[in-house]
């Protein structure tokens, strides 16, 4: 295991992001007071690119750990490593945020177990403090510490939920897919598209939404949008195109994908 | 049949007191008059109707003759089933006229003509409508096409092509089309738009109770109503041609031959004049337009073209299109004396603002109802003892205002108090918060859709809709045990409620069936060790095979990192150090986690089609299944379902996760046997629940079915169908993989749509079941 270094995780570039409503200045806010962030919303709505946003605008690393059920506290907090004889302390992802005052950000965090979210508790409320219990040390986080965590509400399986001693910690932010208008241009942007041509894109997503409660566990996401989008810029037809990004990526029922299909060959 | 024979069967299915006596008299009378496989085809049929509606009942057996002469005794189910439908979704008056057009609306379906049905249809028409539009509009079969805001009429089939395909897509357009009429309007439902509609003549000054329908108001000013509507309904066409093109260019563009074809299709004209011809010259044009051909305006009478090109330049309006009718019409009055309609454009269909008024109210009514539940079940119950400050600040409340005042001066006991409820308002925004005292409390996505609704209807939030709604709220808070279910006595003693999916209404009915759980008393016998016996050879085989699936929990030494230090690779290391050589990096042992956290539950039918080989299979998988779990260690567990009627669906237990695998559960599994029927929904959604609560990484809810889910009552074909999916579909997003092993011979036409085609299998040998059982389980969990 290589200790990462801090520099790595700065965010050189402006990432491009378009404000949905005013999650810039709650986030600003939150972190001017220390108080950690929870992003609630659909996969692929832009939490993980609003996260890269928020770092570049306050010049703070950002470390992101992608959350899964195998994660052990150690994976998050840091281990000994033995090497050259010699054992070495290794800081985890967030002892690395914590003691150079970056954004720790946790993708996805009910993916992970329950009682590895624990460890992130203290350092969630009002005493910002990690215990590395192997060490028998005690950090406090600096002021530019900040801790994220995102979830998505869509899966609403009773194992996949947030505690509530955890959850009641955070300043929760919804990031729900833009407005038409904002995804338009934020589709246009990223996948280099013409204006009418997103729209259309846009649209079709819409009325993949609007099948959520029919048999679809998910609309279609900005991400697959763009996705989309990068097809069509390369060459490949709109209507082709969509069916292998938004069709198939959305559902398996024989049904669901005709009805989708002729959605798409309505609007493109 | 014999009289005496017939009472005895009639009074099964209706109890003697519920019948006068001439109505008893009579029934007996006709029934006898039957042969006995009829009559007791009509019994049925009545035991269906009846709970559902006497008057439709007597109905029913008023037309029965007339609808005798059409059909087969065996059709009278599938007859019965579509007067249900029809009463179900307009009332007694749809049912009668259904009824009476047997020929018509029943053998059509029969027959199969060629070309493609709504019917079948429908699979892929409904998802898209409801994407398109993003509401759960209906889809009716109806002469023409049209709409009445709530269901897309559409003609029962289309036979321009051969290919299904091709007319698919003729149904797909006449569906967007009519979507394209409810989005924009064409009934000017929408207050905040219609308030702007002026016309001469208007009778009411005063609209904003708007009790009245703006465009009954509109046509009333015509002599000719006639053709008002026709020249409204045409220039509505142009505008929703002109959103369509705007919103589905693809669409337009794929039906552009089909265009050509009506065109060829509309009626040449005689005579160059006349009314019927300066509309009929318009509707060509429009095919024109659509068709592709882009020449030309639509030139003749050259106020009337300049009519037109404003609607088709995408700038009209509602108000627009109002003031565009009349001038027409005054023009068109100059040009003829006589008006003889021609048909409608075929995507175009039918004007019916009547039944859209009639729809516009049912539903004013029915959001009414809902804004008013949902709102007090958000506010606080009111406070013991609250009653007579309640009475006084009724009085208090401004009659008729918008929005009420925060009435902090109204009662020094604000914290209980509901009554200040608030929706806080700017015009042009829809309401998100409500204010409680001091505290906005963001309103939930449902309410606030229900909201925004209102106010698009009505134009504002009527303020007794929240002061009702916090009337009820304290009413609940004040004799909390008095709830709607309590209400029906003894009919909820025992069981459990759940809801059962209605796909007509794309909602739930609520507490519609009760689930009662049984207990199956083991039977002592020769089953199981014969069975034992039967399988001895694979059953070895299928332990072993289940054995290596065994959950893996072991430390695996050696790794570069771990939970903990590897006390051995350690001390070779140091010991490698101290000889000087260059020690091992890999110093630490992991736990290899390779848990088998799964809980599987299995749901079998019981139903009275199960009897004989199959019942049989099904007994004999259960037994190979238990014992190669045996070996596997897995959770599970296994129930029966059947039941009768919503009232009595049933599960019985046979082994619960906690209990182990004894002979007393080997009794249980001897004893299953053929019951009633296959209500699917309740069972799968109690499993649901109980699977839920069980803390395991993959949970499992296997059925294993001989067919359809049917029920005594109209738990049948599609809805049954519905139903089923809805519950698995609940089922699959509560986190549960639900899968179905079926032995139906036709399963394939439903299983696909019910339950998505990955999760289920298909078993045509039924002696191949018992092995295929625990093999499927296998791959199902490796």
């Amino acid at each position: 295991m290589q200790s990462q270094k801090i520099e790595e995780h700065f965010i050189a570039e402006k990432p491009f992001y378009l404000p949905q409503k005013n999650e810039l200045a709650v986030a600003l806010a939150a972190y001017a007071n220390g108080l950690p962030l929870l992003l609630k919303g659909p996969t692929g709505s832009g939490k993980t690119r609003f996260m890269q946003f928020l770092a570049w605008t306050i010049k703070r690393p950002l470390i992101t750990v992608s959350c899964h059920d195998d994660l052990s506290t150690s994976d998050l907090v840091g281990r000994y490593l033995i090497r050259g004889g010699e054992t070495i302390w290794a800081d985890g992802p967030l002892t690395l945020a914590v003691r150079h005052g970056a954004i720790c950000y946790l993708d996805e965090v009910v993916e992970a177990r329950k009682d590895t979210t624990v460890v992130i508790h203290p350092l969630a409320d009002d005493r910002r403090q990690l215990a590395i219990e192997k060490r028998g040390e005690l950090l406090t986080a600096p002021k530019e510490f900040m801790l994220a965590v995102s979830y998505n509400p869509g899966y609403q399986s009773v194992l996949k939920d947030m505690k509530q001693s955890t959850r009641q910690r955070f300043v929760a932010l919804e990031l729900d897919y833009p407005a038409p208008e904002l995804e338009t241009e934020i589709i246009r942007h990223e996948a280099g598209i013409d204006t009418p041509l997103a729209r259309s894109l846009v649209r079709i997503a819409a009325m993949t939404r609007g099948l959520k409660d029919s048999g679809l566990q998910e609309g279609a996401s900005t991400r697959l949008l763009v996705h989309a989008g990068l097809l069509i810029r390369e060459g490949i037809p709109p209507r082709e195109a969509c069916h292998v990004t938004i069709t198939e990526a959305l559902t398996d029922d024989h049904e669901l994908v005709g009805a989708i299909d002729e959605m798409v060959s309505s609007v493109v | 049949m014999e009289k005496v024979a017939t009472a005895l069967s009639l009074q099964r299915v209706i109890p003697d007191n519920q019948l006068n006596e001439w109505e008893h008299e009579e029934l007996i009378e006709q029934l006898a008059g039957y042969d006995e496989q009829l009559a007791k085809a009509v019994l049925e049929q009545i035991a269906i109707i009846w709970p559902v509606s006497h008057a439709l009942c007597f109905a029913f057996l008023e037309q029965l003759h007339n609808g005798l002469l059409c059909l087969e005794t065996g059709q009278l189910a599938e007859w019965v089933k579509g007067i249900l439908h029809a009463y179900e979704a307009d009332g007694l008056r749809a049912a009668r006229l259904y009824m009476a057009d047997v020929e018509n609306n029943f053998l059509c379906q029969l027959r199969g003509e060629s070309g493609l049905t709504l019917a079948e249809a429908r699979g892929r028409l409904a998802p898209y409508v409801r994407g398109i539009s993003g509401r759960p509009l209906q889809l009716e079969p109806a002469a023409a096409a049209a709409t009445d805001t709530a269901t897309i009429f559409l003609p029962r089939d289309i036979t321009f092509y051969r290919e299904p395909a091709a007319n698919f897509q003729v149904y797909k357009l006449l569906t967007t089309f009519q979507w394209g009429f409810i989005s924009q309007d064409l009934y000017c439902q929408q207050q905040a738009r219609s308030a702007a509609i002026h016309f001469p003549g208007d009778s009411r000054q005063q609209r904003e109770g708007d009790h009245d329908d703006i465009l009954a108001r509109f046509f009333n000013t015509f002599a000719d109503q006639q053709l008002a509507q026709d020249i409204y309904h045409l220039l509505q066409t142009l505008r929703v041609a002109v959103f369509l093109r705007q919103e589905f260019p693809g669409l337009l563009r794929d039906m552009q031959p089909f265009f050509g074809r009506l065109l060829a299709d509309r009626p040449e004209l005689q005579r160059q004049t006349g009314i019927s011809y300066l509309l009929e010259k318009i509707r060509q044009w429009l095919l024109g337009q659509l068709s592709g051909d882009k020449a030309g305006g639509p030139g003749g009478h050259p106020l009337l073209a300049a009519l037109v090109e404003a609607v088709w330049s995408g700038r009209a309006d509602n108000a627009a299109i109002i003031t565009a009718t009349r001038s027409f019409y005054d023009a068109c009055c100059q040009a003829g004396p006589v008006y003889e309609p021609l048909p409608a454009l075929l995507f175009q269909g039918e004007f019916r603002p009547g039944e859209a008024h009639r729809v516009r109210l049912a539903r004013r009514e029915n959001t009414k109802q809902k804004f008013i539940e949902a709102l007090a079940a958000l506010l606080p119950p009111q406070a013991s003892g609250g009653e007579p400050q309640e009475a006084e600040e009724k009085e208090a409340k401004p009659p008729g205002a918008n929005v009420l005042e925060t009435g902090a001066s109204i009662t020094p006991f604000r914290h209980d108090k509901a009554e200040q409820a608030e929706a806080l308002r700017q015009p042009g925004e829809e309401p998100r918060f409500i204010c409680l005292d001091d505290e906005h409390l963001k309103l939930p996505e449902e309410l606030r859709d229900l909201a925004r609704e209102i106010e698009e209807d009505l134009g504002g939030l009527p303020a007794f809709y929240i002061a009702s709604a916090s009337q009820r709220a304290g009413g609940q808070g004040k004799s909390p045990a008095r709830g709607p279910l309590q209400e029906e006595g003894e009919a909820l003693q025992g069981g459990l409620l759940y809801d059962e999916w209605d796909f007509r209404r794309q909602g739930f009915r609520r507490n519609w069936c009760r689930l009662h759980r049984k207990q199956l008393h083991a039977v002592t016998g020769t089953f199981v060790g014969n069975t034992l016996e039967k399988y001895r050879g694979q059953i070895m085989q299928l332990k072993r095979q289940f054995e290596m699936l065994r959950t893996r929990h072991l430390f695996v030494g050696r790794q570069r990192d771990g939970e903990d230090v590897d006390l051995d690779a350690l001390t070779e290391a140091c010991a490698d150090v101290r000889a000087g050589l260059v020690p091992s990096e890999r110093l630490y042992v992991r736990l290899q986690r390779d848990v088998r956290d799964i809980a599987a539950l299995f749901l079998v039918d019981m139903s009275s089609s199960t009897e004989g080989w199959v019942g049989t299979a099904l007994k004999e998988s259960l037994v190979l299944l238990s014992e190669a779990m045996a070996a596997l260690g897995d959770r599970y567990a296994i129930y029966g379902f059947s039941g009768m009627r919503r009232t009595r669906s049933e599960i019985y237990h046979i082994k619960g996760f906690a209990e182990s695998y004894t002979d007393e559960i080997r009794g249980r599994i001897a004893a299953i046997a053929p019951v009633d029927y296959t209500r699917m929904g309740p069972p799968i959604r109690h499993f649901t629940g109980v699977l839920s609560k069980l803390d395991a990484r993959v949970r499992l809810l296997i059925i294993l079915t001989d067919g359809k889910p049917e029920d005594y009552d109209d738990y049948k074909g599609e809805y049954a169908i519905e139903d089923t999916r809805h519950a698995l579909i609940e089922a699959k997003n509560a986190g549960i993989h639900p899968f179905c092993i079926t032995i139906d011979r036709q399963a394939q036409d439903y299983m696909g749509h019910m339950l998505g085609e990955i999760n289920y299998t298909f078993i045509n040998d039924v002696r191949k079941l018992p092995i295929r059982v625990p093999e499927i389980y296998r791959l199902l969990t490796s």
